[in-house]
């Protein structure tokens, strides 16, 4: 989870989100480049004592300034559509989850090998234990597996709301009569939070997602493989 | 009897942002590149200028080869960090092999035994 105050990005849980990071390292790169640029340009700009006002020809500096922008682009757009392209890989996923949203939680089913379906609301303040986080932690969390792919089936059963996981890279809309697909692979366990991200109504910010990810071996014993 | 000392919290590396928005310290390869660049910049103002003593033109070549030798860096530095996962990735997955598979007839090393053999 986030850290009090935190700006940058969590740390990655999957191999698209670490990926994503090193892409949104890339670009703060060039934008601290070209800021650094324009930051000096203000200051020639307003220390110069030179003060004529005629337009004058410079079609060497017009080609510079149209085709260097056009290069930082290609540098930029490059790595963004193979990172695009990457997220849509469908690599066979071996399990599959539908996730539910309604005003205001989530709904999980597990029907690949059963008929698990919980429904997983916030912890009210009342019902916090002392270590739970405040306006995160719900009730029922969505158990997976490490290091296997899983398949996200969201939709909604309302509005509008939106499925985000931000350490896994993941943030898929629901969308009533619609149902869209993720998937991801998550290369180390622990417990991860995320927050609806579409705008629902009044209890829009508490309905959390959290997802317990626990060693393959230890999820085959679990509830789902015990129906 | 003494108490079990208690576990101490690793230490958080202290962020320097350049312009509020770039961590240094925590990007992989952005401390090297901007340390590399500033030297770059130094090096060619300063000898731009002990060749023509133009200041203000020695600034703009400053500016110029900070840039240049900064991003020059930058993608020399992520291009070997990249190489570097890649491999650490490949010697982890070998790793979690050979554990896996030891003594099985999938052993990746009784496999490469076998054909060096024969």
């Amino acid at each position: 989870m986030a850290h009090a105050a935190q700006v940058g990005l969590q740390d990655a849980t999957s191999p698209i989100m670490e990926e994503l990071i090193t892409f949104h390292d890339h670009a703060l790169m060039i934008i601290f480049l070209i800021c650094f640029l324009v930051l000096y340009a203000l200051f020639l700009t307003l220390t110069t004592k030179l003060t004529s006002t005629n337009i004058s020809d410079a079609q060497e500096m017009e080609t510079i300034w149209t085709i260097l922008p056009a290069i930082i682009l290609v540098l930029i757009a490059l790595p963004s559509l193979r990172i695009l392209y990457m997220t849509d890989e469908i690599n066979d996923p071996s399990f599959t989850i539908k996730s539910i949203g309604h005003q205001w939680y989530w709904t999980y089913e597990y029907t690949d090998y059963g008929g698990l379906i919980f429904n997983s609301y916030m912890l009210p303040p009342l019902f916090l234990e002392p270590g739970d986080l405040r306006l995160l932690d719900v009730d029922n969390r969505v158990v997976l597996p490490v290091e296997a792919p899983v398949r996200m089936m969201i939709t909604s059963q309302d509005v509008l709301h939106s499925w985000a996981v931000p350490t896994l890279g993941l943030k898929t809309d629901a969308i009533p009569g619609r149902l869209n697909q993720t998937t991801f692979t998550a290369t180390r366990p622990g417990v991860y939070y995320g927050q609806c991200s579409e705008i629902c109504g009044a209890n829009h910010s508490f309905m959390p997602i959290v997802l317990e990810l626990i060693p393959l071996k230890i999820f085959e014993m679990g509830p789902v493989f015990a129906l | 009897m003494a108490a079990a000392p208690e576990p101490v919290e690793p230490e958080e590396r202290k962020s320097l942002k350049l312009l509020g928005f770039l961590d240094v310290e925590n990007t992989p390869c952005a401390r090297h590149s901007i340390l590399y660049g500033s030297l770059g910049s130094v090096v060619a103002g300063f000898g731009h200028f002990l060749f023509t003593s133009r200041i203000r033109r020695s600034c703009d070549v400053g500016v110029g080869g900070f840039i240049l030798v900064t991003l020059g860096c930058w993608f020399h530095c992520r291009y070997n960090y990249a190489k570097q996962r890649i491999q650490e990735r490949i010697a982890r997955e070998e790793i979690k092999k050979k554990i896996l598979y030891e003594g099985t007839h999938l052993d990746p090393e009784r496999k490469h035994n076998g054909s060096s053999s024969n």
